[in-house]
């Protein structure tokens, strides 16, 4: 028996450590009282409500590349019509949704949709529009536009919308 | 002849092959034989039991149970169990039980006998409630477990996820879920319509810390299991997200946004002072605790893809040491419970992502799953079994694998699942 416990550990790749642990184990009866655990669990229902927020720029979105947070050509051209409007609509403050596609880990997809919303607002910054005008945040990858799992609805994915 | 050949594969690995994969349907090719008696008592609650320390057992690739046909009465013979019977059989360890059950109690007690020692090994008693059956059954699991393997058993750890459903005008549902380790049990901690991720437990097991977006941004919240009780750990107006409980329980370690970019951050919770610990253009997020609670490591994009980086909590102003180097993309990391090594998320040259881990003795990544997306791992807490999200055919669910061999999957029971995050030992 003390053979086939040693190639266990091997097979766990687990350090002989845990080995010696099992042999002094085995070396006289274990007699062991315990109770279970209580788990009272309380769930919390949080009160629907509209994150909707009113569209002065329906259908802006700009586009990304896999992996990167840098405008493309098609994107400042969306981004001179946004610049425009937020000029001449000097009260409006608008915020800048950055998505990624679902590949990759959760969390540094948040963290690019991030960084394509920064890109969006130092554009906008840049041509004259004030910081305090523009919120950025970041979905990451929890809110596709496309569902499917192929490059057309990635593309359509990686992007920001502006509101 | 099987176990020398074992032995060397798997001492291999410790050379310098650069790309011997982990081949873990290996262990099960050899496992513990053993027989589990029915439990004497309640008829029903035997069989109960059965099922689910069978279930336990067989998930960790490490055992091959008697088929239930095959078991012989036990028979004693001057108080001493009749050893040759399952030594006849080929057994190498009799579990024998019984269950003694009241209105307001249920108890079980069992036996483990090594046959070839011809010894008694273990007698322990479990103490519980009638609706505690579950329970009962992991916690005998588990002492069954420790005593043949010598490792703490994981069948009455718990599980965290995250549940996504649809309804018929495709809005989602977000609940953030506890589950056994074997998914059954099922509770919700929180509903909510906007999305959670990055459930992470506190190493008591009596809370969870999430990201949850109920704000309409990614914010991080503290929730009490037992009373429901929750709070906004930081009152910023910018993201929050990536929470990581330390070791002890003080500390919180975050991702902030507050420069736009993301940057770690380790909190106190007792006074909710900061102490800023990336300071990079780059991208610096994903932080997950040592064991010893000694250090952080985390995911950087600061040399142009994403990248594993650790800091050593003990030095005055550490600085990142990137620890991942093979592919251009590593992320997610943690460390295994004895720090050595990490599991983490890797992309192959082919795009896709799957599970790797790396020794800290060895130079070079073991891949170990071999889906298109895998996503998320969590090491349990033993250090034997991880568990990660999948997608199969545009659906998330979750799967595991043991080190030993076994692997298995948890579809949700509705919609989808995904963000395991494996508790602490809780028993």
């Amino acid at each position: 028996m003390d053979e086939k416990n040693t190639m266990k550990k091997f097979t766990n790749s687990f350090l002989t450590i845990s080995t010696l642990l099992l042999f002094s184990a085995c070396s006289s009866m274990q007699v062991t009282e315990e109770s279970v655990a209580d788990q009272s669990v309380a769930g919390v229902s949080l009160a629907t409500k509209s994150t909707a927020t009113q569209a002065v720029l329906a259908n802006a979105v700009v586009y990304f590349e896999y992996d990167q947070f840098n405008l493309t050509s098609k994107s400042i051209q969306v981004l001179k019509g946004v610049t425009e409007l937020m000029r001449n609509n000097s009260k409006i403050t608008i915020s800048l949704e950055g998505h990624a596609d679902e590949r990759g880990t959760r969390e540094y997809n948040l963290a690019l949709g991030q960084r394509r919303s920064e890109s969006v607002a130092n554009y906008l910054i840049a041509n004259g529009i004030k910081r305090n005008r523009l919120i950025t945040k970041s979905y990451g990858e929890e809110r596709p536009l496309s569902l499917g799992s192929n490059n057309l609805a990635w593309s359509k994915n990686r992007r920001v919308e502006i509101k | 002849m099987k176990n020398l050949l074992l032995t060397i594969i798997f001492l291999m690995p410790l050379g310098c092959l650069g790309e011997l994969f982990l081949e873990i349907t290996k262990g099960s090719e050899d496992p513990y034989r053993i027989a589990i008696s029915p439990f004497d008592g309640d008829v029903r609650t035997s069989n109960q039991l059965h099922n689910i320390i069978r279930n336990d057992l067989m998930r960790t690739g490490e055992f091959s149970i008697l088929d239930e046909e095959l078991l012989l009465p036990i028979r004693i013979k001057d108080d001493e169990l009749i050893y040759s019977d399952w030594k006849l059989l080929g057994m190498d360890y009799l579990i024998t039980g019984s269950i003694i059950k009241t209105k307001n109690s249920i108890d079980v007690n069992y036996e483990i006998y090594d046959i070839h020692k011809k010894k008694k090994v273990r007698s322990s008693k479990v103490f519980g409630i009638p609706n505690q059956i579950r329970q009962l059954a992991h916690y005998t699991s588990d002492g069954i477990y420790e005593s043949i393997s010598g490792i703490k058993g994981i069948a009455a750890t718990k599980l965290l996820y995250v549940n996504e459903t649809k309804n018929s005008k495709s809005i989602s549902a977000y609940k953030l879920m506890l589950a056994d380790s074997d998914g059954a049990n099922e509770k919700v901690l929180l509903t909510s319509s906007e999305p959670i991720i990055s459930p992470s437990w506190s190493p008591d097991g009596k809370k969870v810390a999430y990201v949850s977006f109920e704000t309409g941004i990614a914010k991080v919240f503290i929730q009490d299991i037992a009373s429901g009780k929750r709070e906004s750990v930081l009152s910023k107006s910018t993201q929050i997200s990536s929470p990581s409980w330390s070791p002890d329980g003080k500390y919180l370690s975050l991702t902030l946004y507050q420069d736009g970019n993301a940057e770690i951050y380790i909190m106190r919770l007792r006074d909710r002072t900061l102490t800023r610990m990336t300071n990079q253009f780059a991208i610096d997020t994903e932080s997950s605790w040592s064991p010893k609670g000694n250090k952080i490591i985390f995911t950087s994009g600061r040399s142009g893809s994403p990248q594993i980086y650790e800091l050593d909590l003990r030095k005055l102003n550490p600085k990142a040491k990137r620890i991942s180097f093979e592919g251009t993309y590593n992320a997610k990391a943690s460390y295994l419970p004895k720090e050595e090594g990490i599991i983490f998320v890797h992309r192959s040259d082919d795009g896709l992502f799957h599970i790797a881990l790396k020794y800290k003795k060895e130079n070079f990544i073991r891949v170990l799953t071999e889906a298109k997306m895998d996503e998320s791992p969590s090491v349990a807490p033993n250090g034997n079994m991880v568990i990660y999200g999948i997608k199969e055919e545009n659906l998330s669910m979750l799967a595991g694998f043991s080190l030993s061999g076994a692997r298995f999957k948890l579809p949700a029971s509705e919609g989808e699942v995904r963000e395991p995050a494996w508790s602490n030992f809780l028993r």
